[in-house]
């Protein structure tokens, strides 16, 4: 709790956004789409935290229908309104639930009843139907449902609403941590912050302050002494290089590790574990994890070990639980929570928004501002259900084949910088304007730079000339740049490092070290 | 068809290997997958750049040091007077590209980034980039091509620690119009031996560059005729110009390549591509016969001896499965640098020490892969190359040094062998 | 095999080596290269139908595959996605023709005098380049107005003597029935006695054409024909290196054919030239040559190369005194099977071929060999030097011109061993 500082600068707005993922930036644009002038501040980039590292599954609400059918309801419904309002981060994939030789078939029967109570549209095919659609998927599975699962790109999504809500007003300042939060007499009035990457400090005021900050809202809420139990359940991802399958493939069971594969974007992705960590920050890839997810894997998919691993990172998702802990992080509602804390805590002015899943983002969202109104001199609607983001003016869905199509007729009429991932020079030069950024991760995360096979053998060299010659970084910079990117890389490539993609690396290291000799950069 | 070698992989190990054998009459087969290794790295020939943290001024003075520190290195197997033997006859027989230098001075070449990078041998079109003896310099881009950043180049190398002073700059230049707005470096190469992209080229710099300046490009001067290109470009700018190694494709290493494919022709050896090695029909560890996978199945090609340059983990010769387990892909030959724990952990820090950088297969002073106890695992199978464990080449700048001495030892070790002592420790 | 050969593309480091080798990248940027359309769009495409058109601009000749370090089916992938191009905007007519030589071969051998002057005739082909689309100046073959098929049939061939069966493709049945008689004369010399199956054309250009149904008809046609043979342990031989190679490979790779009877085909059959070879390793080929004292360049044509056997014919005619084979290094002609033919790829073809045209017309010599019969007629047609078999080497070399009717094919030939 900070006594208020009056040699800082501030910044006024009605609503004060802390936390930049899918429910922040949800918030921010619901928010400045009613009308409220709204700040975001978020430590890291956008989306850096739980929503940038999931993956990327649009529930049908199929995986919750037996389990948690509220959250099934929930999932549904906003499926439908993403599709129209995001339509140019879904991708209609379609969903499949199989049941493996390891499966209980008998509970397909619960699903479909879990789905049909739930409003979850679910048919049964046949096996060499689905076999038809999905070839490699094990072809001992004896029973198959289709759903409407999608896949849904997060950094679109998230950049999206952040760009909607700047349209109306508001301001969006990633790289901006809150140091603390100013409290007057029983209610917050705002915060202190800095800018990560300039240094300067300076205040925030705002009537009402949200806490979206996921998994780290505990953290801030402590900052207004209040408390809010959110533990951090890790979950692992693998990234697969290519399509093994082209819907969401999920097990027909109940919901456990490793047990759903579906595309993500060009790759694929296994998924997911469920550890507790005590620190949201601290999430070390386990080997035991690693191993569980290419066993199940294999299940799904005969043959996966063989198939080629990219890239391993770790998901924190927020558990709120309002009562004694359990031992097992799963079964905690994954429903979200929105936390008043002037009834809670007799801290006015201060909301806590957590919980949840990306799926339900926008509903979330639409909680935490009807709840902000109330500060706010009355209730004024929501239209987030019916304005789509930009981009998603036309409603087209997602292709995956979009990149390529932008290519055609003659691919090479200009330079692709990235090739695996096609980004053109004018691409990259745009977005490094657009994000003023000159860190190539910021970069990677909103055109997917570096996320191909080659994770940044070709393009890394390529992407920091291009820096440099636009002034953007000098000689040091640059090279530094490219320093950084290569160990950010590595971070995710290291954990599950075998096969082709050692062999990828391998040729990484004689392109870097043996013909650029980076190591030996004046630095 | 039977023949006396097979040599199993096409880089700049197997290559010499092949044509140091076929020159002295053996009949070779070099069955590969593909194209080797020569087209992607730079075509110098790197002998020794860093010992540890040090750079190596003189690989003649620093490869014993490396030797007597790492006895599994690949140097270490090498006859000591046949790494010199080896550049030597590496240079008579790439006469058409110029290749010079010598083990006691290390040049210093400049990489695609502006770092000086130390080698032994280079192809004269190269080795006018040598920084030591300072001096100006001007990097020359071409718009559309993206593998090559004048600017960095010349930024870098301002800052550069050398020997003596240097002063760089930078120039970019717009090829004349073509449909294409994505040039690769053999597109360009291409160009140049097809079209009149010297008279552009020369006309561009012949104003812009003072007389002092060397002038270096991106390796794109021309495939067809070897340095043709580069050769002409001098003689009209009457200035030094020298190509800059960069991303593969490398246009150098391709003229490398095929001037010893070339060679192999003439000397009567042949070369298969787009097919698999797949392991030995052995009898009283001697190895009888060599099998290969083709379009139909499998060949067998009856040989009196072996080599083994299927390269390390980057070309495939070695490969490291989701369990942990690590295996030689041709013949399944032991291997040593591999870690001491049941599951290979990768340090979290690019630059830290990593697991696997030795890994290989290890050999006697003949160059023939042995097992535990140092025993030659086939009397007649020798190996070369990348496959070699012992140093990590990336690092220590060593690979096309490695290739080129343990290649051409390795021919040396079947043209004429040495008696073999029942049991060989190895050193 | 469907997936293997997708799959194959999480092999591709991306290190270019197959765009190096890549001759119609090389030469126009409507193609971006092996790399780009093969393993890097094949991320892309999913279940929807095919968003890249600049795949039909591969022009299938295999060298990328070939070159490929790190075992990716490149030309393969390609291959499929031009398939599957092709099965959503449906297959033009004139693809649809140049894909079944069977058909035209039918249809132009009754009336060959008539045909002939036609196709070679500037007005029809100008005609024939605006409605139907095959360029004017195209390389088309001769009809020869009676099939080898029909001559095959009236042949006898020396009682129980051992057996080969004889795959002689389209190429050599419609347009070059006296390579087919030198082949038959060969074998025979050697003690075979060859047999000739009723066959038809093996579905490579259908392949090629991205009609991958009817492909698979025609493979499974030619099989039924070929099968009875190799169950009774017979070697087939083709001299068609690109028809052999669909039969050995390309069927099962690309069409994705899982059948026992086309895996006991593939392993029976052998290049003409492969297995020539194999009888002189085992001793068993007669090496009464007489003198032929030329100079020929040779060129092995892409899918020569795709057998993975290296080049026999050079090591074959080694064995001939006097002769002199200059193996070119050039990679590809440019024709590759139909490709070449059609009007929007003629001057790319062209274009390709222009290297190793050069290479030939350099030796100086009047006469050139190659195992394929589109490569021959493009060499041909890009350097104006008569091209050969490999087989038609070895024919004269026997002397075997003087017992047979089919003398008289290579006026070159005569005038060599003439001037002796």
């Amino acid at each position: 709790m900070a006594t208020q500082n009056p040699s800082l600068s501030s910044l006024e707005a009605d609503v004060l956004v802390i936390g930049g993922g899918s429910t922040g930036a949800g918030v921010a644009r619901d928010a400045a789409l009613r009308g409220f002038s709204t700040i975001l501040v978020e430590r890291r980039d956008l989306a850096d935290g739980t929503t940038g590292r999931f993956h990327g599954l649009l529930h049908s609400g199929g995986r919750y229908a037996v389990k948690d059918p509220s959250a099934a309801r929930e999932c549904i419904a906003e499926n439908r309104i993403l599709r129209v309002t995001a339509a140019d981060c879904v991708e209609d994939t379609g969903g499949l639930f199989v049941s493996t030789p390891w499966d209980d078939p008998e509970y397909g029967d619960q699903f479909l009843e879990g789905c049909r109570a739930t409003g979850v549209p679910a048919e049964e095919i046949p096996v060499a139907e689905a076999l038809r659609r999905e070839p490699r998927v094990n072809p001992g599975i004896r029973r198959a449902f289709l759903v409407p699962d999608a896949a849904l790109d997060p950094w679109k999504l998230v950049w999206g609403c952040a760009r909607s809500a700047e349209e109306h007003g508001a301001r969006i300042l990633p790289y901006h941590r809150v140091l603390d939060l100013e409290v007057d007499g029983e209610r917050v009035v705002g915060a202190h912050v800095r800018s990560e990457r300039g240094g300067e400090e300076f205040r925030i005021h705002a009537t009402v302050v949200i806490n979206a900050a996921g998994a780290w809202a505990g953290q801030i809420a402590e900052l207004a002494h209040c408390t809010v139990n959110v533990r951090a359940g890790m979950g692992l991802m693998i990234a697969m290089n290519h399509r093994l399958v082209h819907m969401c493939v999920n097990r027909c069971k109940r919901p456990a590790d490793g047990d759903i594969l579906l595309p993500l974007r060009t790759a694929c992705v296994i998924g997911t574990t469920d550890v507790f960590v005590p620190d949201p920050d601290q999430t070390e890839i386990r080997q035991d994890d690693i191993d569980l997810l290419l066993d199940e894997g294999e299940k799904l998919v005969p043959g996966f070990r063989q198939a080629r691993a990219l890239h391993a990172w770790a998901g924190v998702r927020p558990l709120f639980e309002d009562t004694a802990k359990v031992a097992e992080t799963r079964d905690v509602t994954r429903s979200h929570a929105l936390l008043d804390h002037s009834s809670r805590e007799g801290v006015a002015g201060f909301l806590t928004i957590t919980g949840g899943k990306t799926t339900t983002f926008r509903l979330m969202a639409e909680a935490a501002v009807d709840a902000a109104c109330e500060q706010l001199g009355g209730l004024r609607p929501c239209t987030t259900a019916q304005v789509p983001l930009a981009g998603s003016e036309s409603h087209t869905l997602y292709q995956i084949s979009h990149r390529l199509a932008a290519r055609e007729p003659v691919p090479q009429s200009e330079e692709i910088i990235c090739e695996c991932e096609l980004i053109t020079r004018s691409g990259l030069e745009d977005t490094i304007k657009q994000r003023d950024t000159t860190s190539l991760d910021d970069i990677r995360r909103l055109l997917r730079l570096a996320m191909g096979p080659c994770q940044g053998g070709f393009c890394i060299y390529r992407a920091a000339g291009i820096l440099h010659q636009g002034g953007q970084v000098d000689q040091a910079g640059a090279n530094q740049t490219l320093l950084d990117f290569l160990e950010e890389r590595w971070k995710g490539v290291h954990p599950i490092l075998h096969g082709d993609q050692l062999r990828q690396a391998r040729l990484d290291d004689w392109i870097f070290q043996g013909i650029l000799d980076v190591e030996h950069l004046p630095v | 068809m039977s023949y006396d070698t097979v040599v199993v992989g096409a880089g700049l190990a197997g290559l010499t290997a092949a044509l140091r054998l076929s020159e002295r009459g053996q009949r070779v087969l070099v069955v590969a997958r593909g194209v080797g290794a020569t087209h992607l790295a730079p075509a110098t020939v790197d002998v020794l750049g860093y010992l540890g943290d040090t750079q190596v001024a003189s690989p003649a003075a620093s490869v014993p040091v490396l030797i007597s520190s790492s006895p599994n290195h690949p140097y270490a197997h090498v006859p000591a007077e046949q790494l010199e033997t080896s550049l030597e006859w590496f240079c008579t027989k790439t006469a058409a590209l110029g290749y010079a230098g010598n083990l006691d001075e290390n040049l210093l070449l400049p990489t695609a980034l502006g770092v000086p990078k130390p080698s032994a041998l280079a192809p004269r079109s190269m080795s006018g980039g040598d920084l030591r003896a300072g001096g100006r310099f001007v990097f020359v881009g071409l718009k559309g091509f993206k593998d090559f950043h004048p600017t960095l180049i010349a930024d870098n190398l301002n800052h550069a620690r050398l020997p003596n002073p240097i002063e760089a700059r930078a120039l970019e230049l717009v090829p004349p119009s073509s449909r294409r707005g994505d040039l690769s470096g053999r597109v360009i190469a291409g160009g140049f031996d097809t079209e009149d992209l010297i008279d552009w080229l020369a006309g561009a710099l012949e104003d812009r560059v003072d007389p002092d300046e060397r002038i270096g490009v991106p390796a794109v001067l021309g495939l067809r005729s070897g340095d043709a290109t580069w050769q002409e470009l001098e003689k009209r700018l009457q200035r030094k110009v020298f190509e800059v190694a960069t991303l593969p494709p490398s246009v150098p290493g391709i003229r490398l390549s095929d001037v010893l494919s070339s060679a192999l022709r003439t000397a009567g050896a042949r070369i298969v591509l787009g097919v698999r090695a797949v392991g030995a029909r052995a009898k009283g560890g001697r190895i009888e016969a060599v099998e290969v996978v083709n379009a139909t199945g499998t060949v067998s090609y009856p040989v009196s001896s072996v080599v083994l340059a299927s390269g390390g983990f980057a070309s495939g010769g070695l490969e490291l499965d989701s369990f942990g387990a690590t295996r030689e892909t041709v013949f399944g030959l032991p291997l040593i640098g591999l870690p001491n724990t049941d599951r290979v952990r990768f340090a979290p820090h690019y630059f830290d020490a990593q697991p696997l950088a030795t890994a290989g297969v290890a050999t006697d002073d003949q160059l023939r892969p042995v097992d535990a106890s140092g025993s030659p695992v086939y009397e007649n199978l020798h190996a070369a190359g990348a496959i070699l464990g012992g140093a990590t080449p990336w690092k220590e700048k060593s690979g096309t040094g490695t290739s080129v001495a343990t290649g051409y030892a390795a021919a040396e070790a079947i043209l004429t062998p040495a008696p073999t002592p029942v049991s060989e420790a190895v050193r | 095999m469907n997936s293997l050969i997708r799959d194959s593309l999480d092999h591709c480091v991306k290190c270019t080596i197959c765009e190096t080798y890549c001759p119609v990248s090389q030469v126009t940027p409507l193609f971006p290269g092996p790399k780009y359309i093969g393993p890097q769009a094949e991320r892309y495409r999913g279940a929807g139908p095919p968003a890249d058109s600049s795949v039909d601009y591969c022009s299938g000749c295999g060298i990328c595959t070939q070159v490929c370090p790190h075992d990716v089916k490149i030309a393969e992938i390609n291959s499929r996605a031009r398939a599957k191009l092709w099965e959503k905007r449906g297959v033009p007519l004139r693809n649809q023709m140049i894909a079944r030589p069977t058909v035209i071969g039918r249809l132009g051998t009754p009336v060959a005098p008539l045909a002939n002057w036609a196709l070679h005739n500037r007005a029809v082909r100008g005609l024939v380049q605006s409605v139907v689309g095959i360029h004017r100046d195209a390389p088309m073959p001769s009809f020869a107005g009676r099939t080898f098929q029909s001559r095959a049939r009236r042949h006898r061939g020396p009682a129980g003597a051992p057996a080969v069966v004889y795959f002689h493709g389209c190429g050599t049945n419609y347009y070059e029935p006296l390579v087919g008689e030198m082949v038959v004369a060969v074998l025979e010399h050697n003690g075979f006695r060859v047999i000739v199956p009723p066959q038809d054309c093996c579905g490579l250009p259908l392949q090629s054409n991205g009609n991958f149904p009817a492909a698979r008809t025609y493979v499974r046609r030619l099989v039924d024909r070929l099968v009875p043979h190799a169950r009774a342990g017979l070697p087939i031989v083709s001299n068609s290196t690109s028809c052999g190679l669909m039969l050995k490979r390309e069927a099962h790779e690309i069409l994705g054919i899982e059948d026992d009877d086309l895996k006991l085909v593939s392993e029976s059959m052998y290049d003409l030239c492969e297995f020539l070879l194999h009888l002189h390793d085992r001793g068993e080929l007669r090496t009464d040559f007489m003198s032929l004292p030329m100079t020929v360049p040779y060129h092995a044509p892409c899918q020569q190369r795709g057998h993975g056997i290296g080049k026999p014919a050079l090591d074959l005619l080694a064995l001939v005194p006097d002769l002199h084979m200059i193996e070119l290094d050039v990679d590809c002609c440019g024709i590759a099977g139909t490709y070449g033919l059609k009007k929007e790829k003629y001057e790319i073809s062209m274009a390709v071929g222009e290297r190793l045209f050069k290479e030939v017309t350099a030796t100086g010599s009047d006469l050139a060999a190659c195992d394929s019969e589109t490569c021959r007629w493009q060499i041909t047609h890009g350097t104006g030097v008569k091209s050969v078999h490999p087989i038609e080497l070895l024919y004269r070399a026997y002397g075997l011109d003087r017992r047979t009717r089919a003398g008289s094919v290579s006026p070159e030939l005569q005038t060599a061993r003439v001037s002796g």
